[in-house]
């Protein structure tokens, strides 16, 4: 069963009197479950793709499904609310926010859910930061923490809502080999447990061998698929 | 909530450059509308005080004849109606509870004749009975030289005001009777032209009544005064015993009504034009006045004579007045007191009405809205530009913080959200600060009442509403502030919250 579905994605941006194509018309479809490695180039439009199926950025033309729902149909707060119930985001660098403590920035999300108890939401955000391997950070703010840290905290943030879907762009570009693999095989994990998507855009080699699939893209087109 | 509390709480120590900046201005601007309030409200209870207790009470009544309220500073002075029934509204206004007390009184515009040949000066003329007027107002008068009157008889209480412009524009310094100018009591100019001045111990005073009579009176100088209060605006209104005024005025005096004037007679000099019209013809128009004759033609002698009625005791309120001043009871709002009391006089047909002592000083009684206006377009201004620098900082740290809100924006969070956590920041920051600047601004006004601050300058005493600075605020006035306070936060923060509700996720993966 396809967790994502995009059909005839094009996305253009004008820059001043030209217009960039950042991407051309992707036909893609992702499996429940999946760990999908998206690799190409830089400006070959991976992150344009990752944030067309996150809901961050709307197609020119084209059709993003998630699930059943057909996303470029929807309203702002239809998608705000996607994002929230559905979507788990790890950005490459802004990540967290600066005034709140890493277990504050993990019960976020939950907190914007308003279908959980303080208490459920606390003892969820402690679980997953253990996962992290950040027990012992929970009350240090985002400016106290190492990039691998935060990282690690975002990884939490992005899974205490128990998403379908978790898109990562470059989620190991500021990070050392090791808490590079680290942070990898707490995701891999998580897949495994919960059947949870998982979509990285990546240039990190390291990355591909958690992948179970591959998507080339180069000049906003699918090169190649593994 | 709490969690958009949180955010706001902490946001503003992280961005504590920008705080303190909308902060300051909050402050600042709380502070000076808070201390404004307080001076107005102050210049407005003082002005009410002053006015009110020194120079013509709660409210008054006049003559349904009467056209205009402002009684007392009607341009160019157009005559105030005479109320020829005194007797009637005395015995009405003894079974009214909501009038403690009352003075009834003449007040007209009247000419100053110059004896030299000089130009005559225009000045309003308050006529009355002095004993009374002191029971009524106290001592609203302070002496500057000679004596306030100890029997009947005629006299006229000079102020300073008037005494100061007969000097320095017509060369003629009033003294009191007997005693020569105290020289410490005169303006510099006077004292430099002391030797040139023409002394005088009377003044001559000519009635200007709605039927242009040409009535002249003399009367003695018994006192130069100063109203305690307001002594610029007073000082225009020397006052008179009632009978001299009358004489002046051509009305009936308590003298004519004691000489058995026919009621026939005294019906046709009282009448206007109009009704003067109509009784010719009548028989009864040439019949014997009983030898009586009217007081405003012994007024005329008098100034031929140069000197002072003979006068009997007379019954003072068989005569003609144009107003009777009253203090009220109770803590009524003066407009309904007034309503009401009205309602009484129309049942009783006594053809009187009241009118508030604010009507009936015209400008001056509206002088604390106007400066409240004044002011309040210059704390809008002040405002203004305190706005324009909020929305410009708040926007700025809206543009700023966009990595963080695109960041919220895209894990979930509404634009709502985004709105609501700017606007609890503002609206911290309004209350802490804001907050602030309204207790600095109640601290400052009670530090400067403490003060008692008192001025001689009558443009100073205007602003003051008295001679003692005296701010004062009362509970709706800081509530007022706290409002001001609430509408500026809400038109600042109104551009900023547009600016961070229009951040999206893109924004911030764009900027990153």
């Amino acid at each position: 069963m396809n967790i994502i579905e995009t059909t005839g994605l094009v996305k253009d941006y004008p820059l001043g009197k030209t217009t960039v194509h950042a991407v051309r018309g992707i036909d893609l479809a992702i499996a429940k479950g999946d760990i999908l490695s998206i690799i190409g180039p830089s400006g070959s439009g991976k992150t344009t793709l990752l944030n067309l199926i996150g809901c961050i950025d709307t197609p020119t033309a084209g059709r993003v499904k998630i699930g059943d729902t057909d996303v470029t149909a929807l309203d702002d707060r239809r998608v705000t609310d996607l994002r929230l119930h559905r979507i788990g985001f790890i950005f490459q660098t802004f990540n967290l926010i600066p005034v709140l403590t890493a277990l504050e920035n993990v019960e976020f999300p939950m907190l914007l859910m308003k279908h959980h108890s303080r208490a459920e939401i606390r003892r969820r955000a402690q679980q997953l930061l253990e996962d992290v391997g950040l027990a012992e950070y929970v009350q240090h703010r985002p400016a106290e923490l190492s990039g691998g840290q935060r990282q690690r905290v975002a990884i939490a943030r992005a899974l205490v809502t128990d998403p379908d879907i978790v898109l990562a762009d470059e989620p190991t570009a500021n990070l050392d080999s090791v808490t590079g693999a680290s942070i990898l095989d707490a995701m891999r994990e998580m897949n495994a447990k919960q059947q949870t998507t998982f979509i990285f855009s990546t240039h990190d080699a390291n990355v591909l061998k958690y992948a179970k699939n591959i998507v080339k893209i180069k000049d906003g087109l699918i090169a190649r698929e593994a | 909530m709490r969690l958009i509390a949180t955010i706001a709480w902490r946001n503003l120590f992280r961005h504590k450059g920008k705080s303190l900046i909308i902060g300051a201005i909050l402050f600042l601007g709380a502070l000076l509308m808070t201390a404004g309030n307080g001076v107005i409200s102050g210049m407005d209870a003082g002005l009410q005080r002053n006015i009110v207790e020194g120079f013509c009470g709660d409210a008054l009544l006049v003559s349904d004849q009467q056209e205009s309220d402002n009684v007392f500073l009607e341009m160019m002075g157009k005559p105030v109606a005479p109320i020829n029934n005194y007797k009637a509204i005395d015995s009405a206004l003894h079974g009214m509870p909501a009038v403690a007390k009352w003075l009834p009184m003449g007040k007209n515009f009247v000419l100053a004749l110059n004896e030299d040949g000089g130009m005559a000066d225009g000045l309003f003329a308050l006529g009355v009975d002095y004993d009374r007027y002191r029971a009524f107002f106290g001592d609203n008068l302070r002496l500057v030289q000679g004596a306030f009157p100890q029997q009947g008889g005629p006299f006229v209480l000079i102020p300073t005001g008037w005494r100061k412009q007969m000097g320095e524009f017509y060369g003629v310094l009033y003294t009191p009777e007997g005693q020569p100018p105290d020289t410490a009591t005169l303006s510099p100019a006077i004292r430099k032209r002391l030797s040139e001045m023409s002394l005088r111990q009377s003044a001559v005073y000519m009635g200007m009544n709605a039927d242009n009579s040409t009535t002249d009176v003399r009367v003695p100088v018994k006192a130069v005064v100063k109203y305690r209060s307001l002594n610029t605006i007073w000082g225009n209104f020397p006052i008179i015993d009632i009978e001299s005024y009358r004489q002046c005025l051509g009305y009936f005096s308590a003298a004519a009504q004691t000489a058995t004037v026919k009621q026939s007679n005294l019906d046709l000099f009282a009448a206007s034009d109009a009704s003067l019209d109509d009784l010719f013809g009548a028989t009864d128009l040439v019949a014997s006045h009983g030898g009586g004759r009217p007081a405003a033609v012994l007024g005329a002698g008098s100034l031929a004579g140069g000197r002072e009625m003979a006068r009997p005791a007379v019954d003072l309120d068989a005569g003609t007045y144009n107003m009777v001043l009253l203090r009220l009871r109770g803590s009524r709002v003066l407009d309904q007191a007034v309503r009401s009391l009205n309602r009484e006089l129309e049942a009783r047909r006594l053809g009187v009405r009241a009118v508030t002592w604010k009507k009936a000083t015209g400008m001056i009684g509206s002088m604390a809205v106007l400066i409240k206006g004044a002011l309040f377009v210059f704390v809008s201004f002040l405002f203004l530009i305190a706005i324009i620098i909020i929305i410009n900082t708040l926007s700025m740290a809206a543009i700023e913080r966009t990595p963080e809100i695109g960041m919220m924006r895209a894990v979930g969070a509404r634009k709502g959200f985004i709105r609501w956590m700017f606007t609890a920041e503002t609206g911290v920051l309004a209350a802490v600060f804001g907050g602030a600047g309204i207790v600095a601004g109640v601290a400052a006004v009670e530090v400067v009442a403490t003060l008692r601050i008192t001025s001689e300058n009558d443009m100073v005493q205007l602003l003051f509403g008295g001679d003692t600075f005296r701010p004062l605020l009362t509970a709706p006035d800081i509530v007022l502030a706290v409002l001001q306070l609430a509408l500026v936060t809400l038109l600042a923060v109104i551009y900023p919250l547009r600016v961070a509700g229009n951040i999206t996720p893109l924004d911030a993966v764009s900027r990153d």
